[in-house]
């Protein structure tokens, strides 16, 4: 276990929603430290608050009481526009149905947080030929998403995700939509990431292939953690 | 790299290609009905004023301060020559003519009738400056300001039982009330195009009418100042009143001059301003559709932007970018569609003549309009238009580039 600063943090978290006069108590009191360079899953039944906990760390909301630091920034202090500054700054998404940008090329949205984030242009092409590189697409690059496979898209995605070296890159069931080569090389990949540039990973899943590759397994259920695991990867 | 947004926005609006040229179709017939509305109407009113000006006081009439109120031939201006001069240094003014008009008796063997008549020096005055100058139909003009011939309108000469060479006795009232007469052969007949101008109007000699009623020789009811630009009437009169004109001389414009017409063209703009404020917002209306319905279709693509770091801002931004693009390409498109038809229309004036039943002129607020269509626009309402499109398109795109900015990104990315 590292001693470095947690790039994010949950403490004491609730997060209830109204659907109607129904009231939805998704986190019952999380309490989840994430240090920089872990590789860790978040597990657990529909209904366990795995999706809230990861809007959560993604700035995407916020809690109903407790609180959620973000690379040491506590999200209730930050304004609409302040939450989404630190989304482009601190934290990459990789999401299920890999949603990229349908009129832009591959290059194009890998770079897109760059870009955002003001990079200068030839820094941004550099940057990101050499991730697709490494990623194996770097003759995919001018290609628009509908030219890519699932896979060859959920690249992409890891891309745009990892592109701006975000303080952790959040995944949401990031294998769940490609065959199995597919996803145990998306592993692969995120693995090295990982390993070689000491990317900080969260990955919410039911995957059993994404547990056994990660270090950490978090378990959550009822919105609480009731089991949280280092493994072997 | 990434694309900047207008770029990102242009490349959205190919996404739905029929759904987009759709909307330019209806963005370019909209533009090409509001042109041509606009260019039938500018040339319409434009002739109108301009035959109304050549017709009588030109645009801008120099005259006694009442003689606007009650045109009697008592009312004059003096030293004419050198107000013709002052008045053709301003820098607005084309021409000016000194002219007598007002109301006189004619009389034949035959009947007499109540007349209009205009005094003219004919040696100056052209088809620029009187509309009759090109109304000949019969005979030939008067050859100078002392001709002691005359013109009489086609209709009249009819209803005075009078041809060329006839004599016609015209009595006025002078200066000091007495009624004094005059006589001359008719040497002409003309058509002013006006059914009720034609059966009352007689064309005199500038100096002989002057010599009739007693007037001195550079006295006048009129001198007519015709623009170079004829939508600048009002600056040229400020101008002249400005410069400072001799006492007990008045400027007023065509319209202050010719109020019923005025009033026509005023109630006729206004139609046509609400004609085309309703083509504007069905433009409107399909472009907000447009926009609306790609904007909820792309609900959780807008949250998947907020969260990889786009702001609410930029995602309106981007919005309104979509809707600008749409609204240029759309006068672009339009221009394209409008521009040959336009040039057709201007260089082949439709006759309508089978429409009114009759070659002659319509009467318009006591104006003779030929009787075919014509169409051109002034450079300033065909800008105002284009503005206007882009405009209203802007505005159509403000409500779905809010609803845009607005996205809930948990909920939006939530959606299957």
């Amino acid at each position: 276990m590292t001693t470095s600063p947690p790039v994010l943090s949950f403490e004491g978290v609730t997060k209830v929603f109204h659907q109607g006069d129904v009231e939805v108590r998704a986190l019952r009191g999380l309490d989840l430290v994430v240090h920089p360079g872990e590789l860790t899953a978040i597990v657990g039944p529909s209904g366990s608050g795995k999706s809230t906990a990861l809007h959560l760390a993604g700035a995407l909301d916020v809690p109903t009481t407790g609180t959620v630091r973000v690379d040491g920034v506590d999200l209730a202090t930050l304004t609409a526009r302040e939450r989404a500054a630190l989304r482009r700054d601190r934290i990459g998404f990789v999401f299920q149905s890999y949603n990229l940008v349908p009129v832009m090329s591959a290059h194009e949205n890998a770079a897109s947080v760059l870009a955002l984030q003001g990079v200068p242009e030839a820094e941004q092409r550099t940057r990101v030929a050499s991730l697709l590189e490494e990623l194996g697409i770097g003759d995919l690059a001018d290609r628009r998403p509908d030219q890519l496979s699932g896979g060859q898209q959920q690249r992409v995605a890891i891309a745009r995700a990892v592109a701006a070296r975000p303080a952790v890159v959040l995944g949401d069931e990031p294998t769940a939509n490609v065959d199995s080569a597919t996803a145990e090389r998306l592993l692969d990949l995120i693995r090295s990431l990982n390993e070689r540039h000491g990317t900080t990973f969260l990955l919410s899943t039911h995957d059993e292939r994404v547990m056994k590759r990660v270090r950490r397994v978090v378990t959550l259920v009822d919105g609480k953690v009731a089991s949280d695991e280092t493994v072997g990867g | 790299m990434g694309p900047r947004l207008a770029v990102l926005a242009w490349r959205n609006l190919w996404r739905n290609r029929r759904r987009t040229l759709l909307t330019l179709a209806s963005i370019g017939f909209g533009l090409l009905l509001a042109v041509m509305f606009t260019a039938l109407q500018d040339r319409n009113f434009a002739d109108m004023i301009d035959i109304a000006a050549r017709m009588g006081g030109g645009h801008v009439s120099l005259q006694h301060p009442e003689y606007n109120d009650t045109p009697t031939l008592t009312r004059t201006v003096q030293d004419t020559d050198a107000l013709v001069e002052v008045s053709e240094a301003d820098p607005y003014v084309d021409k000016a003519m000194v002219r007598i008009q007002g109301q006189a008796m004619a009389a034949t063997a035959g009947r007499n009738l109540g007349v209009f008549f205009m005094a003219v020096d004919p040696t100056r005055e052209d088809e620029h400056t009187f509309q009759l100058s090109k109304g000949l139909v019969e005979g030939s003009w008067i050859d100078g300001p002392d001709d002691p011939g005359l013109l009489l309108g086609r209709r009249l000469a009819e209803l005075l039982k009078v041809e060329l060479g006839g004599k016609v006795v015209y009595t006025l009232v002078d200066k000091q009330g007495e009624i004094v007469s005059g006589v001359g052969r008719v040497k002409g007949l003309v058509s002013t195009g006006a059914p009720s101008a034609d059966a009352g109007i007689v064309i005199l000699g500038l100096d002989t009418v002057r010599e009739v009623l007693g007037y001195a020789p550079d006295e006048a009811t009129t001198v007519a100042l015709f623009a170079k630009d004829p939508r600048r009437v009002r600056a040229m009169r400020d101008a002249l009143v400005a410069a400072g004109l001799p006492e007990g001389v008045a400027a007023l414009t065509w319209d202050e001059v010719q109020p019923d017409l005025s009033a026509f063209i005023a109630m006729k703009v206004g139609g046509a301003r609400f004609m085309e404020l309703v083509i504007m917002i069905l433009v409107a209306a399909s472009i907000f559709n447009t926009l609306f319905v790609s904007v909820l279709e792309r609900t959780r693509e807008f949250g998947i932007l907020l969260a990889i770091g786009y702001s609410p801002m930029q995602l309106f931004r981007l919005v309104v970018w979509e809707s600008g693009w749409l609204g240029l390409v759309g006068v672009v498109a339009g221009g394209v569609v409008t521009a040959p038809l336009y040039f057709w229309l201007a260089t082949h004036p439709i006759d309508v003549s089978a429409m009114t039943g009759t070659d002659e002129a319509l009467e318009v607020a006591g104006v003779g309009m030929p009787p075919e269509l014509r169409i051109g626009i002034f450079p300033e309402n065909l800008a105002l238009i284009a503005i206007f499109v882009v405009g209203a398109t802007l505005l159509a795109g403000l409500y779905p580039a809010w609803r845009a900015g607005r996205v809930e990104p948990v909920e939006a990315i939530n959606l299957a």
